[in-house]
């Protein structure tokens, strides 16, 4: 992917671009809200990481500029304000994610390669999803694993749905909170982990390959690749 | 005075007594022309009626009766009507005038005002020297014959001096009332303003004394209830509010300041002391920081959130939630985790009314609740969930384990900032848990409150457990 950075923090910047080229991507870095603008407006990029407080232009106006101009690139803010009001004026001025400072940088990784998928698979109305063996179907909302029926709890199967929706891709504890539960918060308790471990108990226990795997440090991965 | 002349309510005042004194004027314009335009077409009818009589008189039975019955009338009668006839030659013939006006020679035919004089009368009827007298009159001629070449002159005026003389006095009157409605719009304008200004000026002192740094300060209430009480009473909210939020920003400042400078202090000696240690002290002082700086950026978090979450700020954010469906919804969130910790997470609730709140703020207090219990009701098996209505109205949430509980002695305690009891500091935690809630609490105006939980047989202590009581106001439906 070809990444826009308007980030001011130069170590900051510096930090996030070498991981992001180690993790395969091409990095282009801002250090302000207009160059960031300009360089928005006459490349192309697969997606935008834009920091909220810039010097010069800040990151709402931005992406607002962008969205008027008709530009649709994914972006996704980083900021250090993190209360619900903040991400919805993110979310409104045409953000596609919100990421409050401090992250782990696992964490954005993931989150900018789900930015990636969405515009890869652009508005198309996916009723089916399948991985390896394992089947969901939105419409009848039943999963199957080699063709046998896998019955789960309505919760288990939006967990299911999500993980499968971002395949091959790693999925972060806190993005399943906030996509499957809705909850913007941290519980201390390892409230996920053992919701994956349920759905692993039902989707791959009976089977000689495991789909759905922790990646250390990170998150999860639903994935039928070695 | 330039001042009280500048303020709006003064420039109102002058509107309004330009307006006024318009009104005063116009009416006494009309008053002043329907009075006197009538008299004056009054004495002119009588004049013409005179001069008709006279001229028929005259037309029957000529000069020498004219004569006579002018000098009748102006011999035995006083009624300020004057009579003059003159002959062709130019000699008076009869008449009460004394003088022939000089007007007449030009005003034949139209009415004319002159001056004339006549003796003074005492109340006995005797003269008593000369008085100027005004008069208004007409003067026509007749001839004899249609062939004489020399004519008749008649005169007849009625004495206007008394009627001018009201005039003059009424005029002067409506004058005299028009200045005094300028002169008590100006005053009354002018002690409006003062009074206005007065109270505006005490708003003011008030800005002036919280921009001088006494935030403290309150505009007083006059007590009158009108719209100045009004906009003090909005003020005053305003600047409660206003306390408030730097009062939260000014407490996190202080908790960063005080809880944030000895880990960091920390970390600096450690650093030090790793430049010169060796390899192996260097990664152990690079793990023990990055633990470290883990746990003060939690920390820094959660002390921003309650700032925020104490100011008021997200505020706007509340509206009716209801809170069986979330204490449901983390109930099934954490569900998995207490099977797993060895607890039966149970949910009671009845039907409750809607309570004013923010789903994410309420969840976030159950799921403390639910940490806590998950975290410190050792030996336990049973954690209640439970949602109920109160009779007022309200509602109420709790959680109740059956854990060793919180000795009463130390209940207040557990809610203040970075408070850890004794067996609460070996696992992990910042200690801001709790007053995370209170803050939660305080900002949906609900109380808080930890009562004694479940009973069951274990421990020295009695065995009672812990039950957090959120209990909520009942939704004012605004």
């Amino acid at each position: 992917m070809r990444i826009l950075l308007v980030e001011d923090d130069a170590e900051a910047a510096a930090f996030v671009s070498k991981g992001l080229r180690q993790a395969g991507h091409v990095v282009e870095h801002a250090l302000d809200g207009e160059s960031g603008l300009n360089m928005a407006t006459s490349g192309e990029y697969d997606a935008y990481i834009v920091d909220r407080m810039l010097p010069k232009l800040d990151g709402l106006s931005l992406l607002t500029k962008r969205r008027d101009e008709g530009d649709e690139t994914p972006a996704l803010f980083l900021s250090a304000l993190g209360e619900v009001d903040d991400r919805v004026s993110g979310l409104q001025a045409g953000g596609d994610d919100y990421l409050v400072k401090p992250y782990e940088f696992s964490e954005l990784i993931a989150r900018v390669e789900a930015l990636g998928r969405r515009r890869a698979a652009p508005a198309s109305v996916t009723t089916r999803y399948q991985v390896g063996d394992l089947e969901l179907d939105l419409l009848t909302r039943t999963v199957r694993r080699a063709g046998r029926k896998i019955d789960l709890q309505p919760r288990e199967f939006r967990l299911l749905e999500y993980l499968m929706r971002h395949a091959r891709q790693v999925v972060t504890r806190t993005m399943l909170l906030e996509n499957v539960w809705e909850y913007h918060f941290d519980p201390q308790t390892n409230v996920i982990d053992v919701h994956i471990s349920r759905l692993r108990s039902k989707i791959d226990k009976d089977f000689s390959t495991p789909l759905l795997r922790t990646v250390r440090g990170a998150g999860y991965t639903l994935s039928d690749a070695d | 005075m330039l001042r009280l002349l500048r303020t709006t309510s003064f420039r109102f005042t002058v509107i309004y007594v330009l307006l006024f004194t318009t009104a005063v004027g116009v009416l006494g314009a009309v008053l002043y022309g329907a009075t006197f335009g009538a008299a004056a077409r009054q004495t002119e009818q009588t004049i013409n009626t005179e001069i008709t009589v006279l001229a028929d008189l005259f037309a029957t039975s000529g000069p020498g009766m004219l004569t006579r019955v002018i000098r009748q009338r102006t011999a035995w009668r006083d009624d300020g009507i004057y009579m003059l006839i003159g002959a062709p030659s130019g000699a008076v013939l009869a008449g009460n005038l004394t003088a022939l006006p000089p007007e007449t020679l030009t005003a034949e035919g139209n009415f004319f005002d002159f001056e004339f004089e006549r003796p003074r009368l005492d109340a006995a009827g005797r003269e008593q020297g000369i008085e100027q007298r005004k008069g208004r009159g007409k003067v026509v001629r007749f001839r004899a014959s249609p062939e004489a070449a020399q004519s008749y002159l008649l005169i007849v005026a009625r004495d206007i001096a008394a009627q001018e003389f009201l005039r003059d006095r009424v005029a002067k009157v409506i004058m005299r009332i028009l200045y005094a409605t300028v002169a008590l719009g100006v005053v009354i304008g002018l002690l409006f303003s003062r009074s206005l200004l007065r109270r505006v000026e005490v708003v003011n002192k008030t800005a002036r004394a919280i921009r001088a740094g006494d935030l403290s300060k309150r505009i007083p209430q006059s007590g009158a209830g009108d719209e100045l009480d009004h906009l003090s009473t909005n003020l005053n909210s305003m600047l409660d509010q206003i306390e408030r939020l730097m009062a939260g920003m000014r407490e996190v400042s202080d908790n960063i300041a005080h809880d944030l400078r000895s880990p960091i202090t920390r970390i600096k000696n450690r650093l030090i002391d790793a430049q010169k240690g060796d390899a192996t002290a260097k990664e152990d002082a690079l793990n023990a920081t990055l633990i470290d700086t883990e746990n003060m950026l939690d920390t820094f978090n959660a002390l921003l959130s309650i700032a925020r979450i104490q100011s008021g700020e997200r505020g706007g954010a509340m509206k009716p939630i209801d809170l069986v469906a979330i204490a449901e919804e983390m109930a099934e969130l954490y569900e998995p985790a207490a099977q797993d910790a060895g607890f039966n997470l149970v949910m009671i609730t009845s039907p409750t009314p809607p309570v004013k709140g923010s789903r994410e703020l309420v969840s976030q207090a159950i799921a403390n609740f639910l940490d806590n219990a998950l975290k410190y009701a050792r030996g336990g098996d049973r954690i209640e969930l439970k949602v109920e209505p109160t009779e007022i109205g309200g509602a109420v949430l709790s959680v109740s384990d059956d854990g060793p509980g919180v000795a009463e002695g130390d209940r207040d305690r557990i809610r203040e900032r970075f408070v850890r009891l004794d067996e609460g500091r070996s696992t992990p935690g910042s200690g801001l848990g709790l007053s995370l809630v209170a803050a939660i609490a305080r900002g949906h105006h609900a109380d808080l409150r930890f009562e004694d939980g479940l009973p069951h047989e274990r421990g020295e202590d009695g065995g009672r457990g812990l039950r957090v009581v959120m209990a909520f106001p009942p939704f004012d439906g605004s």
